[in-house]
């Protein structure tokens, strides 16, 4: 891999080369190398299969140039890149593309410069974790694999089910998920910014999904961290555990239950609900569902929220910004009320000057300089590193959830009484558009019914269906626990730092009996 | 852009060289299998914000992937990506060589990682098999892109004004428009194919789509819709629409202008209509070709993905209620009401049309289900090695340094034969659902929510109000089952945004289908 060294070797002369050119007004060069390494999981005990069913790398290395050109028609903005080639040539190749793409757009203002903030976070990377080879990739994968499996070939449970020990894999007992590694290294240099500033990441996750399909009992494990000494290999264990747990799932009927939601689906309704409409972006389209709430309640008063993305320690950390500037903590929802926004340099200086501002936030941007620090510009890519090929868009980092009055997990259990956990949701999407707040997503396993204040039997997955809207959920929050860990969602930059939290009245809607399934039940009266 | 920028030429420069020395070393590192995909791509594009030009560029870019097949004893895969640039032309067998090393590392790592699990759990060890792919014939052969207008002569400055002059049309359709994005891209690409059996495929493809966003805005509604026109062909599919094949089109829209004001003149009326309301039960529904090709993607499509059924996306996409285990199948069985026929189709034009996929399998129809009896599923050649059957060419990646999934090519709803006017005429009492719009699905498919742009209520055979924020909920087998009329209106439809995979891969299909009746909850907003 290319020492960041290298790379801010390269940024500093392309930036030269711009500093040399008669029509560029403003530069920014950034310069990036990474690798994502991943091993991806498949066990089935049933059907013929791999282990590691991919392991696999995708390398990228480039430079993209972001400048401003001074033309006859006035001010042009353009950006253009170069793959593999960090030499003055590889630089005068991306300007010769940011200069030919060049366009006037009347809401730009400047490219980034520094604000009051310094950068609070260096030398946070695992070096071990740069240096991993091929097989080392491989033997991660199969070490949650080992882990997953000497769970299930232990299990007394699933003995008795199959009848004998050699008849265990007619149980369909699968293991799929993978293990992520991610090596980043940027450098950056700007005429508005006062040196080459140079960041270096790295984090290892993975994520599993265990089943024995047999009993249709579905069970996740997941693990995060950001140097290799984390890696155990227990996200195996801990998803082959919670598939036994999940035996004798029961069906649900349709109805408003209160609902504990366990770390995952906090974190998919986060990722795929709430920050979207956190980022300053869907206040200028008009498409947050929390449109000119600033400085209103948009939550219960339990809830508070905020993005660090300077961290120590946390896996989504990390130095400065794809934009160079400082990383930090960004209050978004304090005790239910919103009181900032995730944002990039462009939005927050496009909202500045726009007449309709105050209307849109529901607060002059200028009364509330803290509420749009552009704290989370960076140019992430569906996991794939800090990508030197494109232009920088808004993301969140490590996002923390917390409660002003939290509560131990069976407190929680207590208040909600009778009613559901659920432990892993999927597709969620806004299904009428963003700013509606209607979403939907089905239950596909980690979940159980509650019963005077306990934990009493697992639900079965796939058997219902959430129909809810979002401000209604975050408004309906009755509990919220101390307890946080750490949560990916598939094909998500951000790690959310994951509570469990206890909703009322949420509309759940069953999913009808697939024909195979021999499972019997019995369900809780709806409230 | 200076002589030195990256062409598809280039694949026919080395393609000859490039394949003897792949060939060559992988015999030399003593694979039992090794293929190799190389693309160049020449792209330009542009987008616009409100009336205002926001970007654009012209760029190529060049990336390559391996698979490999080794191992002593028992064999693994391991695989390799990387994006390379103009700067890699010279060094190109040389990078390639060093991407099927690591490659061949990995996959004997990984041979001894399986053999390993196998003796640490015997009661297990009959999952793991010995890798290998079903036989395929070995094709030679050279395809060229087709269009009119070719990508590569549009000039840049063409695209960025029609963005704009696009966007400004949109936002001067009504004060009611809040917002819109224009984004046009045209390119052409070219991909080789290497396999150590001899193959060595050659294929070009024109691509060209636009897409629309646009949100609107009246009072506390807001309405936000986003479509998408494209083709694998020139830039003639913007500028003049398409009608392929010309005559009796079954890829059909206007030019790109028209199609935009149309969403446009949607989403305004949206804003001025009620929110549609949910029924406590089934009603009866039609779905016109729109919202048909989604309910393809969706039910049909994904869940005939072999690779999904036989479990590989457990952890992320989800499996499919079409495969238990080997032996317990849905295929040769009733799931569909006898009206209805679905299959996939690279032979259909539009984004899933190809000849060859990225196995070098030769692409060919796939029914999936006939006259209601399931049949068969879309598979690669590993798949089919498990599953049995014939590899049917549907094994595509996003990019060659991904790694090719089973993906759909024109997955649709075959054409019926009833009048799409009388099969509304023949309702007292339903809804007409317009355009599709937000889809979620259940883990295996087994059942839906979809929103619509728009519903109209069907009342004495007349459509009567239209309604916004409106869908459909059902579960999969028992709308499919329903059925009671298919329209011989039969459309494909462009999918831009396929996601699949770990680290995802967003990918372009087609979907089609004509009129479809039957019967399902109908679901509204909550507001």
């Amino acid at each position: 891999m290319i020492r960041t060294r290298t790379l801010a070797q390269a940024a500093g002369q392309a930036l030269e080369l711009l500093r040399g050119q008669e029509d560029v007004v403003e530069a920014e060069v950034f310069v990036a190398a990474n690798t994502s390494l991943v091993a991806r999981i498949h066990f089935t005990s049933h059907i013929p299969c791999n282990g590691v069913e991919e392991p696999k790398s995708l390398e990228s290395v480039g430079l993209g140039i972001q400048a401003v050109f001074r033309s006859p028609d006035g001010l042009r903005i353009g950006f253009g890149s170069e793959p593999n080639d960090l030499t003055p040539e590889g630089a005068r190749r991306a300007l010769a593309k940011a200069r030919q793409a060049a366009v006037a757009d009347p809401e730009f203002v400047s490219l980034p410069r520094p604000g009051a903030e310094r950068r609070r976070l260096r030398r946070y990377h695992d070096p071990a974790l740069l240096r991993l080879s091929d097989s080392d990739l491989v033997e991660a994968g199969w070490k949650v694999i080992a882990r997953g499996l000497d769970v299930f070939a232990r299990s007394q449970v699933l003995a008795r089910m199959a009848g004998s020990g050699e008849a265990l894999f007619r149980l369909g007992l699968i293991l799929s998920g993978d293990v992520s590694i991610l090596q980043e290294r940027i450098a950056i240099a700007s005429t508005s910014m006062p040196g080459v500033q140079a960041d270096e990441s790295t984090l290892i996750l993975s994520s599993l999904t265990a089943m024995v399909e047999a009993a249709d009992a579905k069970g996740s494990g997941w693990s995060t961290g950001t140097r290799l000494a984390d890696f155990t290999g227990d996200s195996g264990a801990e998803a082959a555990e919670n598939a036994l747990r999940a035996i004798g799932g029961e069906r649900v009927r349709s109805g408003r239950y209160r609902v504990i939601f366990g770390r995952q689906p906090v974190a998919d309704l986060l990722n795929n609900l709430v920050l979207p409409c956190l980022s300053l972006g869907s206040f200028y389209t008009e498409t947050s569902a929390f449109q000119g709430m600033l400085g209103k309640r948009v939550a219960s008063p339990l809830l508070t929220l905020f993005d660090h993305g300077a961290l120590r320690g946390a896996t989504a950390s990390r130095g400065i910004t794809c934009e160079g500037l400082p990383t930090g903590k960004t209050r978004l929802i304090q005790r239910g009320r919103l009181v900032g926004l995730l944002a990039n340099f462009y939005e927050q200086q496009r909202i500045l000057q726009d007449p309709q501002a105050a209307a849109r936030l529901g607060r002059d941007p200028r009364a509330v300089p803290k509420a749009l620090v552009p704290r989370n510009g960076f140019r992430f890519g569906e996991g794939g590193g800090r990508r030197f090929e494109a232009a920088p868009g808004i993301s969140p980092t490590n996002v923390i959830l917390e409660s002003s009055r939290p509560v131990s997990r069976e407190e929680l259990l207590t208040q909600v009484g009778d009613g559901l956990c659920i432990g892993r949701i999927w597709y969620t999407y806004p299904i009428n558009g963003l700013r509606a707040g209607d979403f939907t997503c089905t239950v596909v396993g980690d979940s159980f019914l509650i019963r005077d204040g306990r934990l009493a039997a697992p639900i079965q997955a796939n058997a219902i269906r959430i129909n809810d809207n979002i401000l209604r959920v975050l408004h309906g929050i009755v509990g919220i626990t101390a307890d946080r860990r750490e949560t990916t969602v598939w094909a998500a930059d951000e790690v959310i730092h994951a509570p469990e939290i206890a909703v009322a009245d949420v509309r759940v809607d069953a999913i009808a009996e697939p024909r195979e399934s021999s499972t019997p039940g019995t369900t809780p009266t709806p409230k | 852009m200076d002589d030195s920028s990256l062409t598809i030429d280039l694949i026919g420069e080395v393609k000859a060289a490039i394949a003897d020395d792949f060939t060559r070393q992988a015999r030399r590192f003593g694979c039992r299998y090794a293929d190799l995909r190389l693309e160049v791509v020449e792209s330009q594009y542009a987008w616009a914000e409100n009336g205002n030009s926001k970007g654009s560029g012209k760029d190529d870019a060049l990336a390559f992937g391996i698979r490999v097949i080794a191992g002593d004893g028992i064999s693994a895969p391991g695989y390799y990506g990387q994006s390379l640039g103009a700067a890699d032309r010279a060094r190109l067998a040389r990078v390639i060589r060093e991407g099927l090393r690591h490659a061949h590392e990995r996959a004997i790592a990984n041979a001894r990682g399986k053999s390993a699990a196998m003796a640490a759990f015997p009661s297990l060890a009959t999952a793991f098999w010995n890798t290998r792919l079903a036989p395929a014939p070995v094709h030679r052969d050279t395809v060229p892109a087709v269009f009119e207008v070719d990508p590569r002569s549009v000039p840049l400055a063409d695209i960025v004004a029609l963005t704009r002059e696009i966007s400004s049309a949109v936002k001067a359709t009504a004060p009611a428009i809040a917002f819109n994005a224009i984004a046009a891209l045209t390119q052409i690409s070219r991909e080789l194919f290497v396999s150590t059996e001899g193959a060595l495929i050659d294929q070009a493809f024109a691509l060209t789509q636009g897409t629309c966003y646009v949100v609107a805005q009246d009072g506390t509604v807001t309405q936000e819709l986003t479509d998408a026109v494209g083709h694998q062909r020139g830039w003639e599919v913007l500028s003049r629409g398409v009608q392929d094949p010309p005559g009796a089109p079954l890829l059909s829209f206007p030019d790109f202008r028209t199609f935009a004001s149309a969403l446009a003149g949607d989403a305004v009326r949206l804003t001025r209509a009620r929110p549609a309301p949910t029924t406590e039960g089934e009603v009866t529904v039609v779905t016109d070709p729109h919202f048909t090709a989604l309910l393809a993607h969706e039910i049909i499509g994904h869940p005939t993905e072999l690779d999904r059924a036989l479990k590989m996306e457990t952890g992320y996409a989800g499996r499919s209620w079409l495969l238990r285990s080997l032996d317990e199948t849905q295929v040769g069985k009733p799931i569909a009401s006898p009206l209805v026929t679905a299959f996939s189709d690279p032979a259909l034009p539009g984004f899933g049309q190809y000849r060859y996929d990225h196995e070098g399998v030769p692409a060919r129809r796939v029914i999936h289900i006939d006259r209601g009896i399931f049949q068969d599923f879309m598979n690669s050649r590993q798949t089919a090695a498990i599953f049995g059957g014939e590899p049917n060419g549907h094994c595509k990646a996003t990019d060659p340094s991904l790694i090719p999934l089973i993906r759909m090519s024109n997955t649709v709803f075959a054409r019926g034969d009833r009048d799409p006017r009388d099969i509304i005429q023949e309702i007292d009492h339903g809804y007409y659902l317009v355009g599709h719009r937000t889809p979620s699905i259940a883990e295996s498919r087994e059942n839906f929510r979809i929103s619509a742009m728009k519903v109209y209520e069907i009342r004495n055979g007349e459509l009567g109000q239209l309604f916004r924020d409106g869908g459909i909920m059902a579960d999969s087998q028992a709308y499919l089952t329903q059925v009671d009329a298919v329209g011989t209106d039969f459309r494909l439809i462009p999918i831009p945004n396929c996601g699949k995979g770990q680290p995802m891969q967003t990918k372009r299909v087609g979907n089609g289908g004509p009129t479809l009746r039957s019967r399902a909850i109908l679901t509204g907003s909550t507001e």
